[in-house]
């Protein structure tokens, strides 16, 4: 009964990654295909409907990977080495807050609290900021749409500016003085040895069962707003005229108005993907396209969370590194990609 | 009668898989009633210090059973908990 189960489970899991692979070697594109022309003969309430239908019988393939990917990595993810090393040393916490963050983070219910846990028992403050940044930036989930989504290009670019990014704000906020204060204020001593965690290791079919469960849960959260975002990502297409966007969203000002516009609109829903891509396709720059998914760190629902542990001037802080990081390597994306 | 001490770790304000790992381990508490043992159900905030002195950085949900976090991270099955209550049992004894 339970190899049953291990091996239907295992089954399932290896379906969904030979679709993705067979999607690939059939060069059948899984984004969205229709052209913002095509909208423009629809009735209103035409254009959700047939870019929805047109989304999901190319995107199903690369979200059911993209989720049950995310609940796989999160479950067989070595947690409590992570957090062992955690609290190490600062060049260990900076490291694990880099390499582990975009695993760990794709549920918001385990960011803030690690966070505080990073902060309060160990490596301190720098290494707290990096892996709060590095968190939404470059989460498994959010890469793998913007590979698919857009371009494995635009994909690899966001994850070194954001741990290029997220590493500067987390060195220069353990410099300032009120970083310093906060550190003083709650760093505290471990016991070691931390005889205290002794963690039960599952059967693998427990495991394979709670990550799948944990990809649904996932999916459910997410799913209803990233509907509601496609929704408005169709009338963007059919509607926003391309030369106000050709105007706005091009060149230095494009950049910078798509790092303004970019964090008080993201929501943790992957939505800022596809909105992002539809205005791609009107004509905003590549450099402006990173920018606005850079934006999403300084999200005002995670800075109050944060701001409730570290005082506002460290969430200004980091607010602002981010911002700055947005704008410049935005710019210098759009140099460098001659898409400015 | 047994007692044994279960803490359920996770942020304030709750999270909901958190509040799912709580259900889980309550529903055991409740059918270990029979058993003579009496499982002791605290929510404990995961950034408190005196949790953080105690266990460290966790990853939420985290269940620790009489002073050992034996869950990290995930939402257990009412089997494991149930199981892993009664080897703590088994050990205090």
């Amino acid at each position: 009964m339970k190899k049953l189960r291990t091996a239907v489970l295992l089954g399932f899991v290896f379906t969904v990654i030979g679709l993705l692979i067979y999607s690939r070697i059939m060069a059948y594109s899984l984004a969205p295909t229709m052209k913002p022309a095509d909208f423009r003969g629809l009735a209103i309430w035409e254009i959700p409907i047939a870019y929805l239908i047109d989304y999901f019988s190319h995107g199903w393939i690369c979200l059911l990977f993209a989720f049950v990917a995310a609940g796989l990595v999160y479950e067989f993810v070595p947690k409590e080495a992570i957090t062992k090393y955690m609290g190490s040393g600062r060049v260990a916490g900076y490291g694990l807050a880099l390499g582990m963050a975009p695993f760990l983070t794709v549920c918001s219910c385990t960011m803030v609290p690690l966070f505080g846990g990073v902060l309060f028992a160990g490596a301190g403050i720098g290494p707290a900021i990096t892996f709060l940044l590095m968190a939404p930036a470059a989460n498994i989930l959010s890469i793998l749409l913007t590979g698919e989504l857009i371009s494995w290009e635009l994909a690899g670019v966001r994850i070194i500016v954001s741990i290029v990014v997220a590493l500067t704000a987390g060195i220069i906020i353990s410099k300032t003085p009120w970083g310093k204060a906060i550190e003083k204020e709650h760093q505290q001593t471990v016991p070691t040895g931390q005889k205290s965690i002794e963690i039960v290791k599952p059967p693998l079919d427990e495991r394979l069962w709670s990550s799948l469960k944990f990809a649904a849960y996932l999916a459910k959260q997410i799913l209803p707003f990233f509907l509601l975002g496609l929704v408005a990502v169709s009338y963007v297409q059919a509607y926003l005229p391309e030369d106000i966007v050709g105007t706005y969203l091009t060149g230095v000002t494009g950049v910078l108005i798509a790092s303004v516009i970019g964090g008080p609109l993201y929501t943790p829903t992957l939505v800022e993907i596809v909105l992002g891509k539809g205005m791609y396709e009107l004509g905003m720059s590549k450099g402006a396209l990173l920018a606005w998914l850079m934006g999403q760190p300084y999200d005002v629902a995670n800075a109050l969370a944060v701001s409730r542990i570290a005082k506002w001037k460290v969430v200004l802080t980091y607010m602002l590194i981010a911002w700055a990081g947005s704008v410049i390597f935005g710019l210098m994306y759009g140099i460098l990609s001659g898409s400015l | 009668m047994k007692e044994v001490k279960v803490e359920v770790l996770g942020p304030e304000p709750p999270c909901m898989r958190c509040q799912a790992a709580k259900k889980v381990v309550e529903k055991v508490a409740e059918k270990l009633k029979q058993t003579e043992i009496s499982v002791k159900v605290e929510k404990a905030n995961v950034m408190s210090k005196d949790i953080v002195s105690k266990y460290g950085v966790l990853v939420s949900p985290a269940i620790a059973i009489n002073g050992v976090v034996r869950f990290m991270g995930r939402v257990p099955s009412e089997a494991e908990v149930e199981k892993t209550i009664k080897e703590a049992v088994k050990k205090e004894a």
